[in-house]
């Protein structure tokens, strides 16, 4: 039977992958590719965390620490943003070395060929410097309450729901109020008129790259907290990302949003009918619909 | 379409000399469109660039603000060479060009535009610069909140063009601004281009519609496959049907 709690676990799940369909579709639209080494982006976030983890460890002895029923404290906070910054350099990094020269002679493509060597390449080193086993941020336990009658949350997911609403709002904000915000609109719809209002479409690219690293490795973070930290990652959410992006509409930041929450809901309410084996099999499914269906996304038109 | 140079104190510009000596461009390299185009436009000057389809006008504007590959040759800005300069530093010396097709954002309202073309200006100037663009489109600053998409192709040649004027150019590029317009707005179009001349701006004109842009131009100058053939005073290439039958083609010459 469906519960309440399938909900609650279908929007935690939807708020993780929106982290990463965000990301995805602002830089489908703005890069002008899919970018298949997005999942290692996520991946990529979860392991800089990890690492400064043991660093921070081993050198002032602070432990993830724990504040009030969340299973993390203040140093996890540093940590994220410490995550959220290398991340965004290695999406810049991509960018400058692989995908911007292949952008001036290439076609479309090459590049999504090329971003997927990149995710195989990126998948190996991080199986060959930290292992293929699991491993985990802290032992401590983040004990689920109930909220709602029959719906038990834990406040490390509370904590993740509030960030990623707090992260929405902020991009949100960027997007409609600043000359960024607008750069970026403008860059997806035509590079060339952009660079004619005397903007470098480049730099747009690069902060489009930054934004879109910072929130796939706060996805990593938030996954390698409340499930674990495994090379497979991010891999294994690159079908329900591309699933969300394009539900949503490529190029639409709200469309990802809301195509997250149906990607999440549709595997968290599977599982009671199907069983979880099969859950990753639904996102699947839910694409390929939406591909017969509506190939524009639900809430698109837009080319 | 009222506001005229009351506006000016914010728009004025030092005007400049566009040179362009030998200029060779094309899409693909070893596939020239212009092949070696040599004009000089004088400060505040109009240049009306005439020529049958497909004889490499657009290209030549396009290559000059350097959304077209520049094979050989030079583009000089008051005797500075900025050929190696890309598209978006062009606009902050004074480079604006107004594409004939996809010059608008759809999906960004009238606003969007000029507060992303406002960019390119010292902050403490912006405000006053919108302002006075709006100033002289009125009709604009009544659909501001509108997205461009939604505009009519009059209005987007006209926010297209605003948007090219807010950073205060001193050269200004149009790609056929009266393309698929009726004679109503072509008029509106070419009377906001007087306004920029009386600012200083220096204008270079492309043009299908030969009599439009003579009747506005100082000078004109007929490109044929990519060569320039003939400079001339706007007001004697006018009037020369033999100029028009042979370089403009027949129906050209008939209107």
């Amino acid at each position: 039977m469906i519960g309440l709690q399938d909900v609650a676990n279908g929007v935690m799940l939807g708020a993780t992958i929106g982290l990463g369909a965000v990301g995805l579709t602002l830089t489908y639209s703005i890069l002008g590719f899919a970018n298949f080494a997005h999942g290692e982006l996520i991946t990529g976030g979860a392991y800089a965390a990890l690492t400064l983890f043991w660093l921070l460890a081993a050198t002032v002895g602070w432990g993830v620490g724990h504040f009030g029923a969340l299973s993390f404290g203040a140093p996890f906070l540093v940590v994220l943003a410490a995550a959220m910054l290398l991340t965004a350099a290695l999406a810049i990094g991509l960018e400058q070395a692989l995908f911007r020269p292949l952008r001036r002679r290439g076609t479309q493509i090459v590049l999504v060929i090329a971003s997927f060597g990149a995710s195989l390449a990126l998948r190996s080193l991080i199986t060959f410097v930290w292992g293929p086993e699991p491993q985990y941020y802290t032992r401590e336990i983040s004990i689920a309450r109930e909220v709602l009658p029959g719906v038990r949350v834990t406040a490390d997911q509370l904590f993740v729901l509030a960030l990623t609403t707090g992260l929405m709002l902020a991009l949100h904000l960027l997007l409609t109020r600043t000359t960024l915000g607008r750069a970026m609109r403008a860059a997806s719809e035509n590079p060339a008129l952009l660079a004619l209002t005397g903007i470098d479409p480049a730099a747009v690219a690069r902060w489009t790259c930054l934004i879109g690293g910072g929130l796939a490795a706060v996805a990593g973070v938030f996954l390698g907290l409340t499930v674990q930290v495994r090379p497979l990652l991010g891999f294994e959410l690159l079908l329900p990302l591309f699933a969300a992006v394009i539900l949503g509409g490529v190029g639409s930041v709200y469309g990802a949003l809301a195509g997250s929450l149906v990607i999440g809901l549709a595997e968290a309410l599977s599982v009671p009918l199907v069983g979880a084996e099969y859950r990753a099999a639904v996102a699947f499914v839910v694409l390929l619909a939406v591909l017969v269906i509506r190939p524009a996304g639900i809430a698109g038109g837009r080319e | 379409m009222g506001g005229h140079l009351t506006v000016g104190g914010d728009l004025t510009v030092t005007s400049a000399t566009l040179t362009v000596r030998d200029l060779v461009a094309g899409y693909e390299r070893g596939l020239p469109i212009v092949r070696g185009v040599s004009l000089e436009v004088a400060r505040g000057e109009i240049l009306a660039l005439l020529g049958p389809n497909g004889a490499g006008k657009s290209t030549l504007v396009r290559a000059i603000a350097r959304l077209v590959p520049i094979e050989s040759g030079r583009v000089l800005l008051d005797g500075v060479d900025v050929t190696a300069r890309p598209a978006h530093r062009l606009v902050r010396d004074g480079v604006g060009l107004v594409p004939q097709t996809e010059n608008v954002f759809t999906h960004m309202t009238v606003e969007d535009h000029l507060a992303l073309a406002a960019a390119a200006v010292e902050r403490k100037e912006r405000r006053a610069r919108i302002a006075a663009v709006y100033e002289l489109f009125p009709d604009l600053a009544a659909q501001r909140r509108l997205a461009a998409g939604r505009l009519s192709g009059g209005q987007r040649q006209m926010v297209a063009l605003a948007r090219a004027l807010v950073p205060a150019p001193r050269v200004l590029l149009l790609d056929e601004p009266s393309a698929g317009l009726a004679p109503r707005l072509v008029e509106a179009i070419l009377a906001r281009l007087r306004d920029a001349r009386a600012l200083g701006v220096t204008i270079v004109l492309v043009e299908q519609n030969t009599r439009a842009a003579l009747a506005v131009a100082d000078r004109g100058c007929v490109l044929v496959e990519g060569r320039l053939r003939l400079v001339a005073a706007a007001s004697e290439l006018a009037g020369n049907a033999e100029v028009a039958r042979l370089y403009l083609g027949s129906s050209e010459a008939a209107r």
